[in-house]
């Protein structure tokens, strides 16, 4: 550095500042902690089952870019259309947004961005080269489609076995028309078949195609759902008029509107009972629903319930049947008794327990029995390892016997939603990419998430949740017409526009208008670049950023690894 | 022809061609439009009564995308200042405005400011300090930063309010320092008279856009503000001493080119009023300065020989306008609208100091009036007048004019008792 030696005032520069540039001063060396960029996971993604990248499509979203928003989202899920209408979506739950102004509504932008994409044709290519391996797929409900739409994506070629006429399994058969009409049903199917799966329909395990026919496939993928209504076990079930909920929503599904009367009477709390309930009031029915324990344990999603107490829907809790009569085979009354709570059981809810001699009967001309679905794996031709009633699987869906993998309602490791069966399916396909001598992707990414503390709110004005459109409660009475709409362009945008982002990079440049030393530059691709001779390590860059996308690390320390998935 | 608030009109009653239009406006958004015609591009400002119009309109104007310019909201005067500074050494043209507590809050950057040769113009509405609270005007928040290196105005009317504004970023960028604009608080702030606004494209001949003569530049990164030792601070000093004592000459030029282009003048750092004849002048600033013309008039017109000066630079102090002052005149009386305790009014004392070395010393006055908003009348003047009548001699340091006592240090009875004693001298 040159040295300046001014000997009068005449020679002096007007006020103190440096002749020559302070670049080559490397103020970088008092540094003892460095920022550096790392995306990390969001709360949403981290929690949604599927695994979808909640943060990335959003961003697409915003940017109106819709198709490759939908395909964001088929990189996880292939039915988007179908879970942005009935997932009971936990991402939200769990959203940084809930303990600011209201979490953002990711099932409704989810649902628009599948619906935007109804009429696009052109769907992502495959992602991996194709490969000679087969795979047979037993079941086309959420689990199987969603194993062999991964496998075909990894370039396999998968065959899907469906014993129905028609493929879908319970999303075809036991979700009402309100909730998810059949035609998004029938396009995401389409697009999964587009894409190279085969569904032979008609073809029933252990009944017109033989088991053994699976021998020239070289891995299957059990994944035949809950579809057998368990039995009330109470005298007179075989009444006329008696009906299993899963037989009563797949009858009208199918378009045979059951004979029911006028006033029907639904036992239990989940969501098929809800389901058929709500159906029953569709058909002008008075319809209560009978459930042993209380509101708060009923297994449903609240806000179906909610939405059937709206319609009309009558319930009773600390009810459960004892017994049926009928007059002339049919049946006309159902006899009840009370129940109180006792002690937790292995649900961790209290058990309920029968109130002694208090007795009572209910007229009733239709009963629906919708008190929990069980697999049915009679086709299985040789013993599998089981736990009560549903195939043992392991983390990695093997069951015990090689080459055969399971997932969905028909395994253990259900919730019985369809998210965690396309979550199932998704993840039983890595399964078999690497019992098929392939090393997956997948790389155990961390799964610690953006805290709501992490996130800088000073640059998220509140702004209320959007307000889902609905069809009118007296529309909804009276129809199977879906309840709920799709949000409009502008309630997308805007509700898009609340999302956090927590934990991805948007480039947004605070960090480089904030960075006090001007140790933040871009280079040419726009990727953000810290001058480590100049960046004192003051902090705030990572204190100031959004969305929690920088981190303080001790200098020295190596860089992390990149945390998302 | 002239108006008492520098508004001029033709002969025949039209407007000059250099006016775009008359607005009658208030004294805070007489302000915010010369900033606007100055093409300010930082705007950094905390709300502070009675300045807050001031900003408030040109948030307006800003977001009407009137004017192209960031406004920054911040959490204080301090920040506000900080604001200014760090826009203007990047090369920026940079505004704010500010009253009272808040001036005094800004004090360290005050220094700052100046010491970066910054050519920052802030509005200052004079109100005084607290406690005990007061929202009105005295000009003691303006008079505690004496000693910063900011020049420092004091307007009479709205119109010197837009006119100085203009002034004040052309004389600013020419000697590299900051420039305060005062007003009194409600007398000037929040009372509306017609304003002429000028064309737009005389402004940006007027007041071409900044050229800084150094700048950030984080693409070759200096060193600003660094410490000095002994052996160059002095220096530093002494370059911001001339470039304050160079800023006389400017001002005078200044004002001269925006009579040539606007019609309108001010004097440069004062102007006579009546004073060319006189034998007794009153010097004093401010919007007082119009209540004392009307008191000066009526004087004259029964015949005593009274003139007025108005300071409107106190900063550089108009010590060569002052000493030619002194040459013809027998008394000089000080009307200040502040107080340095232990000492006397400010302007009083400033007055006397650039007589003292002087050849021509005539007798000077100092009185003190108006304090926390209290009413200068044409009654407060001629008591004043009357007084310096009375007097060949002064008696007191700090006559407190108007002030509520049991008597001890009333000034003499007013005007027109002592009539006889204020004929010219000489007898003419």
């Amino acid at each position: 550095m040159t040295k300046y030696n001014f000997s009068t005032v005449e020679e002096m520069p007007p006020l103190a500042f440096s002749l020559e540039s302070t670049r080559m001063i490397p103020t970088g060396s008092w540094r003892h902690v460095r920022p550096v960029y790392r995306d990390k996971n969001s709360p949403c993604h981290i929690t949604c089952p599927a695994g979808e990248k909640i943060p990335a499509y959003f961003e697409l979203v915003r940017q109106k870019k819709y198709a490759e928003a939908w395909y964001k989202i088929l990189e996880d899920n292939p039915l988007p259309g179908v879970t942005g209408r009935v997932c009971y979506h936990p991402c939200e739950a769990q959203c940084n947004r809930a303990g600011y102004d209201g979490a953002v509504a990711i099932h409704n932008i989810e649902r628009y961005v599948a619906d935007k994409n109804l009429q696009n044709k052109k769907l992502p290519a495959a992602v991996e080269s194709p490969k000679s391996e087969k795979v047979a797929v037993i079941g086309s409900g959420p689990a199987g489609l969603s194993c062999a739409y991964q496998l075909s994506r990894m370039g396999y070629r998968a065959i899907i076995y469906e014993s129905d006429h028609e493929p879908g399994g319970m999303l075809r058969y036991g979700i009402p028309d309100y909730r998810l009409p059949k035609k998004i049903l029938d396009k995401e199917i389409k697009d999964i078949e587009t894409l190279g799966v085969e569904i032979r329909t008609d073809s029933r395990i252990g009944g017109n195609v033989a088991w053994n026919e699976l021998e020239r496939y070289d891995a299957v993928f059990v994944a035949v759902g809950a579809g057998h209504s368990r039995e009330m076990e109470t005298p007179g079930e075989d009444l006329k008029g008696v009906y299993s909920g899963i037989h009563f929503l797949r009858e009208l599904n199918a378009g045979n509107v059951p004979k029911v009367g006028r006033n029907v009477l639904v036992v239990g709390g989940g969501n098929t009972a809800i389901d058929a309930a709500r159906s029953a009031l569709r058909l002008g029915k008075r319809v209560t629903v009978l459930y042993r324990r209380t509101r708060a344990d009923m297994p449903a999603v609240p806000g179906e319930i909610e939405e059937a107490e709206k319609e009309g829907v009558h319930f009773e809790f600390l009810v459960a049947p004892v017994g049926l009569s009928g007059d002339k085979g049919k049946v006309s009354e159902i006899e009840l008794v009370k129940m109180k709570l006792g002690d937790p059981d292995e649900s961790g809810r209290k058990r309920p327990v029968p109130v002694k001699g208090s007795n009572f009967s209910l007229k009733a001309d239709t009963i629906i029995s919708a008190v929990g679905e069980e697999p049915d794996l009679s086709f299985l031709p040789y013993s599998f390892l089981k736990k009560g009633i549903r195939l043992l699987v392991d983390d990695d869906y093997t069951t015990g016997v090689p080459g055969i993998f399971a997932g969905g309602d028909a395994a253990t490791n259900p919730n019985g939603t369809v998210v965690n069966a396309i979550r199932a399916g998704k993840e039983a396909a890595i399964s078999i990419h690497e019992f098929l001598g392939w090393r997956s992707r997948s790389n155990g990414a961390s799964h610690n998430a953006v805290t709501p503390e992490e996130v800088n709110t000073f640059y998220f004005p509140h702004g209320n949740r959007v307000k889902v459109p609905t069809q009118t409660i007296q529309k909804s009475k009276s129809a199977f017409s879906e309840v709920n709409r799709t949000l409009t362009e502008e309630q997308a945008l805007t509700e898009a526009e609340r999302c956090f982002t927590c934990g991805t990079c948007l480039h947004c440049d605070v960090c480089m208008t904030f960075c006090p030393d001007v140790a933040i530059s871009k280079d040419e691709s726009g990727e953000y670049v810290i001058d480590y001779d100049h960046c004192k390590g003051c902090g705030i860059c990572v204190e100031e950023c959004p969305r929690g996308a920088m981190e303080l690390i001790p200098e020295g320390a190596r860089e992390p690894a990149e945390e998302v998935d | 022809m002239e108006g008492r608030n520098g508004m001029n009109t033709t002969n025949s009653g039209l407007l000059h061609p250099s006016i775009e239009k008359v607005v009658v406006m208030e004294g805070t958004h007489a302000a915010s439009y010369a900033v606007k015609l100055a093409r300010v591009q930082v705007i950094a400002a905390y709300p502070i009564t009675p300045q807050t119009s001031v900003v408030e309109k040109l948030s307006e104007i800003v977001s009407d995308g009137e004017l192209d310019a960031k406004f920054i909201k911040v959490e204080s005067e301090h920040s506000a200042m900080a604001c200014c500074i760090g826009s203007s050494i990047s090369g920026a043209r940079a505004f704010t405005a500010t009253s009272s507590q808040g001036l005094a809050l800004m004090h360290e950057l005050l220094h700052w400011a100046a010491g970066s040769r910054l050519p920052i113009v802030m509005v200052n509405v004079n109100r005084a300090m607290a406690p005990p609270w007061s929202i009105y005007v005295d000009h003691n928040d303006s008079l505690s930063q004496r000693d910063t290196g900011w020049l420092q105005f004091y307007a009479e009317s709205n119109q010197e309010v837009t006119d100085t504004v203009l002034q004040a970023y052309k004389i600013a960028e020419t000697v590299s320092l900051p420039v305060m604009i005062n007003l009194d608080a409600f007398v000037l702030s929040h009372t509306s008279e017609p304003v002429a606004i000028p064309k737009q494209e005389l402004v940006d001949e007027f007041l071409p856009a900044r050229k800084a003569s150094f700048k950030v530049d984080t693409s070759d990164p200096r060193a600003f503000g660094a410490l000095i030792g002994p052996e160059a601070y002095m220096e530093m000093r002494y370059k911001l001493y001339q470039a304050m004592e160079d800023a006389r000459s400017v001002i005078r030029e200044v004002d001269r080119d925006f009579a040539n282009m606007f019609g309108r003048s001010y004097g440069g750092l004062v102007e006579e009023y009546m004073a060319e004849d006189a034998e007794t002048v009153l010097i004093t600033s401010a919007t007082a300065v119009s209540t004392a013309r009307i008191a000066v008039d009526e004087l004259r017109s029964m015949g005593f020989p009274v003139g007025l000066m108005k300071i409107r630079t106190f900063r550089p102090f108009p010590v060569d306008e002052i000493r030619a002052l002194a040459k013809h005149v027998r008394k000089i009386g000080v009307m200040d609208r502040n107080v340095s305790f232990g000492a006397t009014g400010i302007i009083y004392q400033e007055t006397k100091a650039v007589l003292y070395n002087a050849p021509d010393r005539p007798a000077v006055f100092g009185f003190i009036a108006g304090l926390g908003g209290r009413d200068i009348t044409p009654e407060t003047i001629n008591e004043i007048f009357s007084y310096l009548m009375n007097h060949e001699e002064p008696v007191s340091e700090a006559v407190w004019v108007g002030l509520k006592t049991a008597g001890a240090d009333r000034p003499e009875p007013p005007f027109p008792e002592n009539s006889a004693a204020m004929k010219r001298s000489d007898g003419v």
